[in-house]
């Protein structure tokens, strides 16, 4: 055989291969987890990925019987690295869906991304703006509104402890931290709530004794964080080291449950009142299913981070099920208006504003003796699922294709 | 004053071994999980906190013997190369031993709660956390200003040839300074447990601090350190008082002003 017929082989066998693998592309469905593995969430989007995971996992890799490839990237908890790392994973990696990050600071700006490429997002976290004033129609958000959360903490809370009105809040300085406490301040005044003091800290704060004598001097009835993660455990173990807890109560306003409750001692955690988007004791039969396999897994129960990840891939192919198309556009009309029995119980997406309508929940923590076991936290007080009053909303037009 | 400990301990080696020791901060971790570890062993807080930074000096001569004392012909690139790989494999080795997830570890009983000072209020903790290190701090200046051996170490900082010409085994002069070092840090980072909590990254803020305090006093000043920590420490509570926010900026930036007007540093001749 001559070398030319050699190269005329290859050149014959490459074009009969080539099709075949470009076909095989196309049959894909790419799905993006956008987690973060360092920076302020590093801690976080581990878990994240367990429970978008698991739900790929149930549905055995394949949506409408074509493969799904997952692929993760590091956003590095920065607006920057995130929305670079998306456009990489769009335009060299083909996803068309995306999930993600953790920081409503940065979700924002991938959210711009996610319009620009047409690439269809869902996120979960405290903004409002996902939903609201920077609403468009291919981003969705999954955690309650900042609005029902205020709502059921401070209805709920007030109704235990009527006489507490004199309230020291400690608010992560971002997005995140902007909207609930908006919110906190206006449920608080139906209430009869006097905010002494509201004190603003970075992402990422560990250092909180300063921010605890500030409050302290205040002399509130109660004191109030609206920070997450890392931050919340810090801030909480410093109230406790004040003397501040168990004296008078702390509300950990918007937290993952059980993992920053794991990271707190039960004596810290007397008199810690919590809201959460999930609970692990959540009597739903998905929920009930998804702790079980999650417990059995990783031997801790799922809190909020992986939660959110599952329930809204969950959401995500229910969306590609009733669109019984992996088309974009298909599976946003799909998810728009859609009614889920799911992981909280009944769900349903606003299309005018493509937030979930959902449960929120609200904890009271057990005393030490009180503890069935080592991770038995809490005792689910309440659940709320009043929705963001038509006079709050934002989102005036979620816009076109 | 945990500063001026972290500060203390890092100058030391700098001074002595002359190595940028980028591990400090993974012995300050170390020293707060082995105080975990001991206080869940024996029950007891107080022997916790002696057993834990014994436990890092041992580490620190184990690191000194069987690492860094290969390095010293070599040069500062492989030691600072080493010191970091080192902080790295620890902090590596936290994660495997105790976990990713974060601990709360609890003030003694006698402690817990905080104290009306009248002007404010404060944790008994705090409060005893501040003695404590001002004590270690007192006491590690008394053994470097009035003992013999103290005299040998800063003589080993300020001409290592004449003391080794002097007769004195300069190997193990090294091995103890870094041993010291780690003791400190290994004490600050016990000492910090229950008021910072712990996480394998703990660290990598304190190293950074450290590092400010080293530069701040002037490279391998011992009494520079014990100044620039107080300095920060101060200035970062003044700062935070008014506006809190900024009390991590304003750490680097007295530093930076400190050393545009004095490169050396505060009390530094080099």
């Amino acid at each position: 055989m001559k070398r030319r017929d050699v190269l005329k082989a290859g050149a014959a066998a490459a074009g009969l291969g080539f099709p075949a693998i470009i076909r095989a592309q196309q049959k894909e469905v790419v799905i993006l987890g956008l987690w973060d593995q360092t920076g302020a969430f590093a801690d976080v989007g581990p878990l994240n990925d367990r429970g978008m995971r698991m739900a790929l996992e149930e549905r055995k890799m394949q949506i409408l019987g074509r493969p799904v490839r997952y692929i993760t990237r590091d956003g590095a908890t920065q607006a920057g690295t995130s929305t670079r790392r998306a456009e990489e994973a769009i335009d060299g990696e083909g996803a068309r869906f995306m999930i993600g990050p953790w920081s409503s600071g940065v979700a924002l700006a991938v959210s711009e991304v996610a319009k620009r490429k047409k690439v269809l997002h869902f996120f979960s976290g405290g903004t409002e703006d996902i939903s609201g004033s920077r609403c468009h129609r291919y981003s969705f958000q999954w955690a309650a509104s900042p609005y029902t959360a205020a709502k059921t903490v401070v209805d709920n809370f007030m109704k235990a402890n009527p006489k507490a009105r004199r309230w020291h809040l400690l608010v992560a300085d971002y997005a995140f931290g902007w909207s609930v406490e908006k919110y906190i301040k206006e449920v608080g005044k139906g209430h009869g709530i006097e905010f002494v003091g509201a004190d603003r800290h970075p992402l990422g704060e560990r250092e909180f004794s300063n921010y605890v004598q500030k409050a302290a001097a205040n002399r509130p009835d109660v004191v109030a964080m609206i920070n997450f993660g890392g931050d919340a455990v810090a801030g909480a173990r410093e109230i406790f080291n004040f003397g501040l807890t168990p004296k008078i109560p702390l509300i950990m306003v918007w937290s993952s449950g059980v993992e920053e409750l794991i990271q707190l001692s039960p004596e810290i955690r007397d008199n810690l009142w919590v809201g959460t988007n999930f609970y692990y004791t959540a009597d739903t039969p998905v929920a009930k299913e998804f702790v079980k396999n999650y417990r059995e897994r990783f031997k801790t129960p799922p809190g909020y981070a992986p939660s959110a990840a599952y329930s809204m891939t969950r959401l995500m192919l229910a969306g590609f099920d009733r669109a019984k198309s992996v088309e974009v556009p298909d599976v946003i009309k799909a998810l728009e208006g859609i009614e889920v029995n799911d992981l909280l119980g009944r769900m349903r997406v606003d299309p005018a504003t493509h937030q979930t309508l959902r449960p929120y929940f609200f904890l009271r923590c057990k005393p030490k003796k009180a503890m069935k076991e080592e991770l038995d936290f809490a005792d689910v007080v309440a659940t709320g699922d009043t929705p963001l009053p038509k006079e709050y909303a934002t989102c005036k037009d979620i816009g076109a294709f | 004053m945990l500063y001026a400990l972290m500060g203390l301990g890092l100058s030391l080696i700098t001074g002595v071994l002359n190595i940028p020791n980028f591990a400090h901060g993974a012995l300050f971790a170390v020293g707060a999980y082995f105080l975990v570890t001991a206080v869940n062993a024996v029950g007891n807080f107080w022997i916790g906190l002696l057993l834990a930074p014994l436990g890092v000096a041992v580490l620190g001569l184990v690191i000194e013997y069987a690492g860094v004392r290969r390095l010293y012909a070599a040069g500062h690139d492989y030691q600072l190369l080493f010191t970091f790989g080192l902080a790295l494999i620890l902090n590596e080795l936290i994660i495997v031993i105790w976990g990713p997830v974060g601990i709360s570890h609890l003030p003694p009983a006698l402690l817990r709660g905080g104290v009306d000072l009248g002007f404010t209020f404060y944790p008994k903790y705090r409060l005893f956390v501040m003695v404590a290190a001002g004590l270690l701090v007192l006491a590690t200046w008394l053994f470097l200003e009035k003992t013999r051996y103290g005299a040998i170490m800063r003589a080993g900082i300020e001409n290592k040839e004449m003391v080794s010409l002097l007769g004195i085994d300069i190997h193990r002069l090294f091995t103890v300074a870094f041993a010291i070092g780690a003791f400190l840090a290994g004490i600050a980072g016990a000492l910090t447990a229950p008021i910072r909590g712990l996480s394998p990254g703990m660290g990598v803020d304190m190293l950074g601090i450290a590092f400010v305090v080293v530069a701040l006093g002037g490279l391998g000043n011992l009494l520079g350190a014990i100044a620039a920590g107080l300095l920060i420490g101060v200035a970062q509570a003044v700062v935070a008082a008014y506006w809190t926010e900024a009390s991590t900026a304003v750490i680097f930036a007295v530093m930076a002003l400190v050393l545009l007007i004095r490169p050396q540093g505060l009390f530094g001749i080099r």
